[in-house]
C-alpha cells in the first residue's frame, strides 16, 4: 500500500487500510510499506512478526529502530523528532531522522548502555521504550503511555491516527491491560492499534450524509473496531494456562466536531470545553459504575475495595465485547480526553480534571504533547499507582456555519 | 574447556530512602579439566612439611607418609619439589644441585618418595623461610602458571619474628595458593590462618597423626582437578556506589574486600585462585545513592574473570519501591550466609576472649554463636560448640563454659569455625 496525500489517503500500519473518500485520515507526502502480505518483518530480538511503521516489537517491547518506523502513522514526517521523542529523552529516535541503531545513550548520564541493559557507568536501566511512549500523528493530536511507578510493567496502550490538518479526522485509542492476567501488555497494545487501524481506514461519514446515518455509521464503525482489537487480544493470549490476558477499550472518533466515542471497561473518554460545562462521556463497566447508578456518590464508589473490578473487557473470557457508544457534537473549542484509570484514579470528576488540564496547560503550554506528558507527570506525582496513559486532541472553534445546529447533548446512546 | 556461570540470589526491592543492596552470586565452574593441562601454562606443586625437633616420633613418621600420599596424588608432567622446615628451610628434593622443581614421572616420584622417607626431626620452626624458598622456587621455573602448595606444621613460629612472618607472607602473595595443616594441639590456629587466607588457602586440624595421610592426598587430588589455574571475581559498582563488602561464603568464609585490585575506576578484581569443577557462593554488598520509588538501578556486575576475560556474569539489582510487602522481605540466602559469616565470628571472637581470660565475653560470643548456628541448620557447629559449652537454651543462646575442655576439640571448633553450610535453595 502506498498512502497518498491529503484526506484521500488512509492510514494504517498493518496495511489493511487502503485509499478511501474523503474523511479517511491520511499522512501528507509520505509512502508506507504494506505490512500484512507485504514484506515480512521480524523483530531482531525475538524474531515475532512486526507490523511495518511500528517503533517497537509488540512481543518483546524491543526498540525496532528507523527500518519499521517508516510510514508510522505515529511518526509523520511533520512532527519534529523531538516531540516524538520521550520527554526524558529516553525514547525512540525518530527514524525518520536517525538512521542508526546504535544503543541510545544512558538517559540519566549519558553513558554506554551495555548489553546486558543498564548503564556502564551510572547503572541506571535503560527505558524499555514499551515503559514509556508518546505518539502525535498530527500537531493537535498527542497521547503519552506510561508505566507509572508502582507497576513493574506498563500494561496500557495507545495508538493514534489524525490527517494534518486541525479538522481532518482523528482517531484515538486506550486499551488497559488487565494487571492480574498474563501477556496483558502485548495484548493491550495489538489491541489498541488493531481498533486504530479499522476506524483510521474507515470511510468518511460527513459528506451527504444525515446526521441518523453518520451516527448509525460511525457506531458499527466503533463495533468492528472492538471487534478487531478483542481478535487481537486473543490472538496474544498465550496458550498456558493462567489467567488469559484481557484489557478495556476505548476509543473516540473525531470528524470536525463530531465526535463519536465506545468503549468496555473503564477506561474514558471526557469533553473538556474551554467554556462550558466539561462532560464525562463514558459510563464505566465497572462495580463502582454500577454502585454509582445505585445512589453510592462517585467518591465513594470509586475508592472502595472493589472501585477497580470491570464487569465488561475484552479477551478470550469476555463475556460480551460490544462497546456501548455515544455520539455528540462538540461546541468547540476545546479538549477532547481519552485515559486509563492511571490518570482518573486522581481526578475523576469532569470539572476537577477541566480544571487540572487548563491549570496544568498554564505551565506546560498548550501543545496537546507536552500537556499529555504534564498531566502524565502529575498522576505520577500522585503516586503513580496505576499505568497512565493520556491522549488529546485539541478542537478548534468551529465555523458559524457549523455551529448553529451543534448540541452539547449526546445526540445518541446505544446500550450493546 | 571450562565453563562458569553466575546466579544471583537478593531481593532487590528496596524501600523508599533505602542504599543497601545484599546479594548472594553463586559462581559454579565446570568442565575445568586437570591441573596443567589447559595448554595455557604448567603447573607445579610444592610439599612442605615441618621437620622441627618437636616432630620426632609418631608425627615425623605420618608426615612421611602423608608426603609420600600427596606425591602420589600429583600428576605425571606437573613441577614438583619438597621443602624440609625448621627454623631454615632446606630443599628435600630434587637435590641434584641445579633444580628448583623437577617434572613429576615414576623415576622422580620414586627418588622424592626415598627423600621423604629421610626426614629427621631436628631444630626449630620459622615458616616465614619455608614460604621464601617456595616462592622462590616457584619463580624459577617460567613455564609455570598454577602454583600450589601443602605446609604442615606441628609448632607456633618461634624462631623467627612475627614481622619476618609476615614479610615473608606479603613476598608470598600472589604467587602461589597454599592449603595449610596443623598436626597436634601445639600450633597457633591464627598463626596459620593468617597464611592460609593470604594464599588463599584452607587451615586445618589434623588431630591424630594417623589421619594425615589421608588429608594430604584429598587435599592434592582437589589441587590437581583444578584445571583453571587462576580466576577473579570482579565486581563493577555504579558511579557514586560504595562497594561495603565482598565475602566469600562457601564453602568457607573469606572476607575479600581488602583484595580489591582496581581494573578501573568502577571495578574492583578479588583474587579467587584456582578452580575445579566446584560451586563457590560469594556475598556482595553495595550501598548506592537512593533512588525515587519506582526508579530501577543496576547495583553491582558481578563477573568471573579468567586470563583477564569475563566468561560468566551476575546482575545485582536495585528497585524502589513503596510497597512494604516487597520491600521487607529479605532474601533466604542473604539472611543464611550472613548468620554464618556471623556465627564465624561469633566463634572467634568467644575462643579469643577464652583464651584471654575474659569469660563474660566468651560466654556472651559463644552463646550466640550456638544461637546462630541453630538458626542457620550448622549442625557440625552445634556439635563442636557443644564440646565447649554447655548449652541451657540454643534457641536464646543460654549457655555455660564448660570448666575442663580440650585444647584439642577448641582448635578444631576455631579451624572449622569457617566452614558454612550451604543455603538449601
Amino acid at each position: 500500500m502506498t498512502s497518498t496525500s491529503g484526506d484521500d489517503a488512509a492510514v494504517g500500519a498493518s496495511g489493511a487500510a487502503t485509499g478511501h473518500a474523503a474523511g479517511a485520515v491520511g499522512q501528507s507526502g509520505q509512502s508506507g510499506q504494506s505490512g500484512q502480505g507485504g514484506t515480512a518483518l521480524l523483530c531482531p530480538k525475538c524474531s515475532s512478526p512486526v507490523a511495518s511503521g511500528e517503533r517497537f516489537c509488540e512481543a518483546c517491547g524491543a526498540d525496532l529502530g528507523p527500518a519499521a518506523a517508516v510510514g508510522a502513522p505515529a511518526s509523520t514526517a511533520s512532527v519534529p523528532p523531538s516531540q516524538d521523542a520521550a520527554p526524558d529523552g529516553a525514547g525512540a529516535p525518530d527514524g525518520a531522522v536517525a538512521p542508526e541503531t546504535a544503543p541510545a545513550p544512558c538517559h540519566e548520564c549519558g553513558g554506554e548502555v551495555a548489553d546486558d541493559g543498564y548503564c556502564t557507568q551510572c547503572g541506571a536501566a535503560a527505558v524499555s521504550p514499551r515503559n514509556h511512549y508518546s505518539e502525535q500523528p498530527a500537531p493537535e493530536v498527542a497521547a503519552v503511555c506510561d508505566r507509572g511507578i508502582r507497576h513493574v510493567r506498563n500494561e496500557d496502550a495507545v495508538a493514534l491516527a489524525a490527517g494534518p490538518d486541525a479538522g481532518n479526522r482523528a482517531v484515538l485509542v486506550v486499551c488497559d491491560g488487565v494487571s492480574s492476567s498474563t501477556d496483558s501488555d502485548v495484548a493491550s497494545l495489538a489491541a489498541a492499534r488493531a481498533a486504530r487501524d479499522v476506524l483510521a481506514a474507515i470511510p468518511g461519514t460527513r459528506a451527504g450524509n444525515s446526521v441518523g446515518t453518520r451516527v448509525a455509521a460511525s457506531a458499527k464503525a466503533l463495533v468492528m473496531a472492538a471487534d478487531a482489537a478483542n481478535d487481537a487480544v486473543i490472538a496474544h493470549t498465550s496458550s498456558r494456562p493462567g489467567n488469559p490476558a484481557s484489557c478495556t477499550f476505548v476509543a473516540a472518533v473525531l470528524e470536525g466536531v463530531e465526535l463519536t466515542v465506545g468503549w468496555v471497561g473503564d477506561s474514558r473518554a471526557y469533553w473538556l470545553p474551554d467554556t462550558g460545562v466539561p462532560r464525562l462521556l463514558t459510563v464505566d463497566d465497572s462495580f463502582a459504575a454500577e454502585q454509582i447508578a445505585d445512589g453510592v456518590s462517585r467518591a465513594e464508589a470509586e475508592s472502595g475495595p472493589q472501585a477497580h473490578a470491570i464487569t465488561r473487557w475484552l479477551g478470550v473470557d469476555a463475556p460480551d465485547h460490544t462497546p456501548r457508544t455515544v455520539s455528540l457534537d462538540l461546541d468547540g473549542p476545546g479538549w477532547l480526553l481519552v485515559c486509563s484509570d492511571g490518570l482518573w484514579n486522581y481526578c475523576s470528576e469532569a470539572r476537577d480534571l477541566a480544571a487540572l488540564v487548563t491549570d496544568t496547560a498554564g505551565r506546560s503550554g498548550s501543545g496537546p504533547l507536552a500537556l499529555a506528558g504534564a498531566l502524565v507527570d502529575w498522576a505520577n506525582a500522585q503516586g503513580g499507582q496505576d499505568n497512565i496513559t493520556v491522549a488529546l486532541a485539541r478542537v478548534p472553534s468551529a465555523g458559524p456555519a457549523d455551529t448553529t445546529a451543534r448540541s452539547t447533548q449526546p445526540i445518541a446512546v446505544t446500550a450493546p | 574447556m571450562a565453563t562458569f556461570s553466575a546466579d544471583v540470589y537478593q531481593n532487590e526491592f528496596l524501600p523508599d530512602g533505602g542504599t543497601d543492596v545484599h546479594a548472594i552470586v553463586t559462581v559454579a565452574c565446570s568442565g575445568a579439566g586437570e591441573a596443567g593441562q589447559s595448554g595455557s601454562g604448567d603447573a607445579a606443586e610444592i610439599v612442605i612439611v615441618d621437620t622441627s625437633g618437636s616432630m620426632s616420633g609418631e608425627n615425623i613418621v605420618a608426615a612421611q607418609r602423608a608426603a609420600a600420599a600427596a606425591l602420589d596424588q600429583v600428576l605425571d608432567g606437573v613441577w614438583f619439589a619438597v621443602i624440609a622446615g625448621s627454623h631454615q628451610a632446606r630443599l628435600a628434593f630434587p637435590q641434584d644441585g641445579r633444580s628448583a622443581m623437577v617434572r613429576m614421572d615414576a623415576t622422580t616420584r620414586a627418588q622424592a618418595k626415598a627423600a621423604v622417607g629421610g626426614f629427621r626431626a631436628d631444630g626449630g620452626t620459622a615458616m616465614g623461610t619455608w614460604l621464601t624458598l617456595a616462592t622462590r622456587l616457584f619463580a624459577a621455573v617460567p613455564s609455570v602458571t598454577q602454583r600450589h602448595a601443602i605446609l604442615l606444621t606441628d609448632g607456633y613460629n618461634q624462631h623467627e619474628t612475627p614481622e619476618q612472618l609476615s614479610a615473608a607472607i606479603e613476598a608470598a602473595r600472589g604467587q602461589f595458593q597454599c592449603d595449610c595443616r596443623g598436626v597436634g594441639s601445639a600450633w597457633q590456629v591464627a598463626e596459620v590462618r593468617r597464611i592460609a587466607t593470604a594464599l588463599l588457602g584452607s587451615v586445618d586440624l589434623i588431630a591424630q597423626p594417623q589421619n594425615m595421610a589421608a588429608d594430604f592426598e584429598q587435599i592434592m587430588r582437589q589441587s590437581m582437578g583444578r584445571g583453571v589455574a587462576d580466576a577473579a571475581l570482579r565486581v563493577w559498582a555504579p558511579q557514586g556506589s560504595q562497594v561495603l563488602f565482598v565475602r566469600q561464603v562457601s564453602p568457607t568464609v573469606e572476607d575479600l574486600t581488602s583484595r580489591r585490585q582496581d581494573v578501573n575506576p568502577l571495578t574492583g578484581a578479588y583474587p579467587t585462585g584456582a578452580w575445579g569443577d566446584e560451586s563457590r557462593d560469594y556475598h556482595v554488598a553495595v550501598r548506592l545513592p537512593a533512588k525515587a520509588v519506582g526508579q530501577e538501578q543496576l547495583a553491582a556486575r558481578v563477573q568471573v574473570a579468567v586470563a583477564d576475560a569475563v566468561v560468566a556474569q551476575g546482575l545485582v539489582k536495585a528497585m524502589w519501591s513503596n510497597d512494604d510487602t516487597l520491600t521487607t522481605r529479605i532474601d533466604p540466602a542473604v539472611a543464611h550466609y550472613t548468620g554464618q559469616a556471623e556465627l564465624a565470628e561469633a566463634i572467634q571472637d568467644g575462643l579469643a576472649a577464652k583464651a584471654a581470660g575474659d569469660t563474660d565475653t566468651a560466654t556472651v560470643k559463644l552463646g550466640r554463636a550456638v544461637q546462630l548456628a541453630q538458626e542457620t541448620g550448622n549442625e557440625e557447629a552445634t556439635t563442636r560448640l557443644r564440646k565447649i559449652v554447655e548449652i541451657d537454651n540454643a534457641d536464646t543462646g543460654t549457655v555455660r563454659l564448660k570448666r575442663s575442655v580440650s585444647k584439642l576439640d577448641e582448635m578444631a571448633l576455631d579451624t572449622a569455625s569457617t566452614k558454612t553450610t550451604r543455603v538449601k535453595k
